[in-house]
């Protein structure tokens, strides 16, 4: 009856191969479940800029804010942002912008090794969110609101898809070492969907996970005679037809695995010095996001569905935020990570890993084309670029614009429930069938519904 | 900031129309769904006979069950349903010795002595708390990236405590909370009980802010909380549209917002004139004394920061400079700005001043810090004050909200109730809204109130409600599994003068409760998911209360009722994950009593965003919307924390350490009395084997203890 937490709001099941799936989810709420219906995407890596960077100084080139420098915005474009009144003179970017690849796709200076692999990039120019606030944009770029309380799409996609990997949590979170965004833990947090969707925080070294290690004076053989005595136990007062109490002793188990696996999952040493040097390990300024992000292709390489990676964090220093200092700020937090995003990009695709993993490239919103602090920029949700490569994305292309001004999304505008629902789509997910009854309402990531952005895939 | 629109066919059709038309029109519709039984008074069936032995529950139990072709589970065993008692009642495992007295006395009244006994605990309203809690979505934080605590908001939990523990009426318990301003003026519980408006989140941020969109946010919030939890609807999904399912049009939303229009939050000092001025003049005193210290660092930093800030002004922008080195009163409007911005520009931050200051003077730097942190420690009590709501002087104006967006009024309302159920007026002034919205619902004759309380309690007490989803009694909700016995709790309630403890001890005193967890193949044909309660059901007990059986189960559980949060040593990744932009240093500062470290988890600090995983991966709620009934999720990770954190080894040990001082070095006593203190039972012969074998291999105590402490039956109300 306890199940009845699962079945509450199941995914609607109907083919045999889902029922089957919800037998081993009773087992095993993480258990492989079936998409529902044929797609590439298998996994997803959602690299995340904390802070905002600039559209038009990355990947949204507006030569045309040359002519306005110095000057104020044309009237009917001055918008109040958290810290701006939309008076202050136009900035134009401090970077020059060349095309890449066979696509010819522009991208800035700031970025000369992402730019190598824009013929697997697909942007997409027109995002636009509702909130000017740093957590509030957060909640709703992971979680489809602006308020806290509703589960991250790390969650719905675990709750969605189980997990591919037996022993390694399904949706995994490495946050920036110096600190979290300022959303915080409800940017990977279930709400109310069941703890086990959860995202699990990992972090670089011997014992990635919290409580990974056996308590200090335990050795490894003292524990599993620990745990023998445990399950033999709990074994004594389990039926077989127990679901919930078969499914604690098989979390143990699970457990006990978790701890010989996890490490190795994430030991980097087993790497070639070339794949290291790829990732920019060798090199203090890109070291330690390269080490994330290589840890992030050997969890998807064994099976981990999500992987969530944050870029800044913390100190104001260490964000994306650059309300003063554009050039300093962006200079600096595109070289912590240029060279390892682009590398992931080229080492999934090496291993043949990138058609079934969705790479996702994005922020909580914008900046915007006039200035703050005379040399920075201030919030924009009203356009901005957010990037897909891998997972059936047809790359070397843009989708959608903003207005000459780098400010308003044009045209097409896309909505994060369509965000939300392009990445749904990718992973063979359908937006309406992914639900959980929550206080009287069928909650859904997308709620009222996005629509999914069929240019994105090939 | 802008609200998103979707085609929403029925608005455009309200807008069209005038107000009358469109209120005529809801009336049809609502008229034409009125007949849910959720909506019509309870009936009252005629009572079944009554088992030998059991109560009218079991009468409208056994009935339903007969009829589907089920039989009842034997009763549990006395050892057993002994431990669920104290479990469910206390949320703690039994005292051994009482436990003893109960088994050794066999007269007929026992078990309902045992009730009595354990219901008079104050322990049985600290476990009602943290239910009522959850419903009410508490939390000792605002949320959201500043996730400040909230100094006052304490009293309104021990409140929650103090309600079950003197049998507070229900009608009562919910007057106070809604209205306790308005009705009890003058009573420091009935305002701190307005904490309840207060209990959820809210946003907090700095720059520029859209004040009424904010306002629209914290009434949906209140009002929406209101539907859930004293009605059992979702009305808050009829904030942008008619509700889907329910006979609730948008401008009922609206009308029942309009009730908490004048409704604002306010921390109210509960202290006399005199001690408010005392209190002040500390908290100034304080103020200097800390300014002092604060002055040291400032030294220290300033060579630095100041040789920071030069650097930064010999890169201004030629036009900056230039603004910069203006006298003030001599720029213009534009120098002004530049100036302005030229000032932000050249800013120190924390972060590179700190990584300037040599060692020497960081060390010094860091004893300052660490002075600073003692001292805020050791702070004057601020002024003891009620999280409460007081009234505005005007009440705003409310309208009828086009896709919940405040720029888009349509039709003024008036505060009033739901339409379905009467759709009653609240007084049209400032005083007496929330009055009018309590009474309304404690009058007896609302359909919905004692039917949505009856209902948690039978859910706390049976695994899940009569209806299946408490939170939500509407037509997407679950219908009753026996509505006459519903009806006739509900009814009875009300007749008792809404007693909540009667209710609960006539549950807990049926033979339903008392009936073993035992599976029947037969019976589990015709109804799988037990809805028909043909056995008890077996339930997880929350991550707090495994908490607190552990600490009672190592002896060391600090029974100490109510005050201010207590914040627990956490785990450095835990600490890592506290948002600050400051400086890192002191964001948890740790209870530096040991012995607090122990109390029940009732009184941890729940901060919204910093969540202990002992608690968040054993389902505890997020406290963000309400929480009628909590996921039961199993995942490695709880085994994690359960087998390897510092909390459950200190633990493990210290129960050892229990079992050997209080049978020395005689191994079997020790192995008896550790069944006794987890699971309230002898081990059986198996077990007595397994145990000694496990001994006879090298296995210590600390992780025979251990593994006791994870078992299944020890986390589980039998």
């Amino acid at each position: 009856m306890r199940a009845a937490a699962q079945g509450f709001g199941a995914v609607a099941l109907e083919s045999m191969l889902q029922k089957e799936a919800a037998a081993a989810a009773r087992l095993n709420p993480l258990a492989a479940k079936p998409q529902h219906f044929p797609a590439k995407a298998k996994s997803v890596i959602f690299l995340f800029m904390v802070g905002a960077p600039s559209q038009m100084d990355t990947f949204d080139p507006k030569p045309d804010l040359k002519k306005f420098e110095g000057k104020p915005l044309p009237e009917s474009l001055r918008v109040t942002s958290q810290f701006s009144d939309g008076t202050t003179p136009v900035l134009s970017s401090p970077w020059e912008f060349k095309n890449y690849g066979r696509s010819g796709m522009p991208v800035s200076s700031l970025f000369p090794n992402v730019a190598q692999c824009v013929d697997d990039i697909c942007f997409v120019r027109s995002f636009y969110t509702e909130s000017a606030v740093h957590a509030p944009a957060m909640y709703q770029v992971h979680s489809g609101r602006v308020l806290m309380g509703f589960p991250s799409m790390g969650s719905w996609i675990t709750y969605g898809l189980g997990s591919a990997s037996e022993n390694l949590p399904a949706y995994v979170v490495m946050p920036q070492p110096e600190g979290t965004p300022e959303g915080g833990t409800p940017c990977w947090g279930s709400a109310f969907l069941p703890a086990v969707y959860q995202g699990t925080l990992f972090r670089p070294g011997p014992t990635p996970i919290m409580h990974l290690k056996p308590p200090a004076g335990m050795s490894d053989n003292r524990q599993r005679a620990t745990l023998d005595l445990l399950q033999k136990m709990n074994e004594m007062d389990t039926a077989a037809e127990d679901a919930e109490m078969s499914a604690r002793i098989a979390s143990y188990e699970l457990a006990f695995r978790m701890q010989r696996h996890a490490p190795e999952a994430v030991d980097l040493t087993k790497e070639t010095e070339a794949t290291r040097k790829l990732y920019g390990m060798d090199a203090d300024r890109t070291r330690e996001f390269g080490t994330r992000c290589l840890m992030a292709r050997r969890l998807v390489e064994r099976g981990v569905r999500f992987v969530q990676l944050y870029s800044g964090g913390g100190p104001v220093s260490i964000q994306w935020d650059a309300h003063k200092d554009l050039k300093e700020n962006h200079e600096k937090m595109c070289g912590l990570t240029d060279q390892p995003v682009a590398a992931l990009l080229k080492d999934l695709k090496s291993r043949g890993l990138l058609d079934s993993t969705l790479v996702i490239w994005g922020s909580e919103f914008g900046r915007l084309p006039n200035s703050q602090s005379g040399n920075g920029r201030d919030h924009n949700p009203h356009g901005y670029t957010m990037w897909f490569a891998g997972g059936g994305v047809k790359g070397g292309q843009i989708v959608g614009a903003t207005d000459d001004f780098g400010l308003f999304a044009a045209g097409d505008r896309y909505h994060m429930r369509d965000f939300h629902a392009t990445i749904l789509q990718a992973l063979g997910l359908d937006q309406n069938r992914l639900f959980y009854l929550h206080n009287g309402r069928n909650e859904k990531l997308t709620d009222f519904g996005g629509t999914a952005i069929k240019q994105v895939f090939a | 900031m802008f609200l998103t629109l979707r085609k929403l066919t029925a608005l455009v059709s309200l807008t069209a129309l005038g107000a009358f038309a469109w209120v005529d029109k809801d009336l049809a519709w609502v008229e034409s769904r009125k007949n849910y039984w959720a909506y019509k008074k309870p009936t009252l069936a005629e009572v079944p006979a009554v088992p030998l032995g059991g109560n009218v529950i079991d009468a409208f139990l056994d009935e339903a069950r007969r009829a589907r072709g089920l039989t009842a589970a034997p009763m549990a065993g006395r050892e057993k349903l002994y431990r669920r008692l104290a479990l469910d009642l206390t949320g703690i495992p039994p005292n051994p010795g009482e436990l003893d007295r109960f088994l050794a006395d066999r007269s007929t009244g026992a078990y309902e002595k045992a009730v009595d006994r354990l219901m008079a605990t104050a322990q049985y309203g600290e476990r009602w708390a943290q239910r009522w809690l959850d419903v009410v979505r508490y939390a000792d934080t605002n949320g959201y990236e500043l996730d400040l605590e909230r100094p006052h908001a304490w009293r309104y939990r021990d409140y929650v405590v103090n309600a079950f523990n003197s049998g507070k009426p229900y009608d009562r318990f919910v007057q106070e909370q809604l209205a306790g301003d308005e009705l009890f003026p003058g009573d420091k519980d009935a305002l701190v009980a307005t904490g309840f408006h207060r209990a959820g989140p809210i946003h907090l941020v700095g720059g520029n802010q859209d004040e009424e969109m904010n306002r629209q946010e914290v009434l949906t919030e209140m009002t929406s909380t209101i539907g859930a939890v004293f009605m059992g609807l979702s009305v808050g999904c009829a904030r942008c549209h008619n509700h889907k399912f329910d006979p609730i049009p948008q401008a009922d939303y609206y009308r029942l917002q309009a009730v908490l229009a004048a409704t604002e939050y306010k921390d109210i000092p509960i202290v006399s004139a005199e001690e408010k001025v005392r209190y002040e003049a500390e908290a100034k005193a304080f103020k200097e004394r800390r300014g002092v210290v604060e002055k040291k660092i400032k030294e220290i930093e300033k060579p630095y920061s100041s040789a920071i800030k030069a650097e930064k002004k010999a890169k201004l922008d030629p036009e900056f400079l230039k603004a910069l080195e203006i006298p003030k009163d001599k720029r213009t409007k534009e120098e002004e700005r530049l100036a302005k911005e030229a000032a932000s520009q050249i800013e120190a931050t924390w972060d590179e001043v700190l990584a300037r200051v040599p060692d020497a003077q960081k060390a010094e730097r860091a004893l300052l810090r660490k002075q600073l942190h003692d001292m805020d420690y050791f702070a004057p009590q601020v002024m003891p004050s009620a999280y409460a709501v007081a009234n505005m002087e005007k009440a705003p104006k409310s309208y009828v909200l086009k896709v919940g967006d405040y720029k888009k009024k349509l039709d003024e309302v008036e505060p009033a109730f739901l339409m379905v159920m009467g759709g009653e007026q609240a007084p049209r002034e400032i005083a007496g809204r929330r009055s009018a919205l309590a009474k309304w619902l404690t009058s007896g004759a609302h359909p919905l109130a004692a039917r949505v309380m009856v209902n948690r309690i039978w859910q706390f007490r049976m695994g899940t409600g009569i209806v299946a989803t408490p939170n939500d009694f509407g037509l997407l909700g679950g219908k009753p599994s026996n509505q006459k016995l519903l009806d006739w709790m509900a009814a009875v309630f009300v007749d008792r003068k809404w007693d909540m403890r009667a209710m609960d001890k006539m549950i807990v005193m049926s033979l339903a409760y008392r009936q073993d967890t035992v599976n029947n193949l037969a019976n589990a044909k015709i109804d799988s998911d037990n809805k028909y309660y043909w056995r008890m059901n077996k339930r997880r007990l929350e991550g707090e209360a495994i908490r607190d059986s552990v600490l009672m189960a190592t002896g060391v559980l600090n029974p100490r009722l109510g005050g201010r949060p207590v914040k627990v040593p956490i785990e450095q990744e835990i600490y890592d994950i506290i948002f600050t932009e400051g400086e890192p240093d002191n964001l948890w500062p740790v209870d530096r009593n040991p012995a607090e470290h122990n109390r029940r988890t009732l009184y941890l600090l729940n901060k919204r965003t910093v969540r202990l995983p002992m608690l968040a991966n054993f389902d505890q709620p997020d406290a963000m919307s309400s929480c009628a009934m909590r996921s039961t999720s199993t995942h490695a990770l709880q085994a994690l924390t359960m087998m390897n954190s510092d909390f459950m080894a200190a633990q493990a040990k210290q129960f050892s350490k229990r079992m050997a001082g209080e049978c020395g070095a005689d191994q079997g006593c020790r192995v008896r009395r550790a069944y006794k203190v987890t699971l309230g039972r002898a081990p059986t012969a198996v077990e007595t084997r397994i145990a000694v074998e496990f001994f006879a291999k090298q296995g210590s105590w600390d992780e025979f203890s251990l593994a006791l402490l994870n078992r299944n039956e020890f986390v589980y109300i039998p």
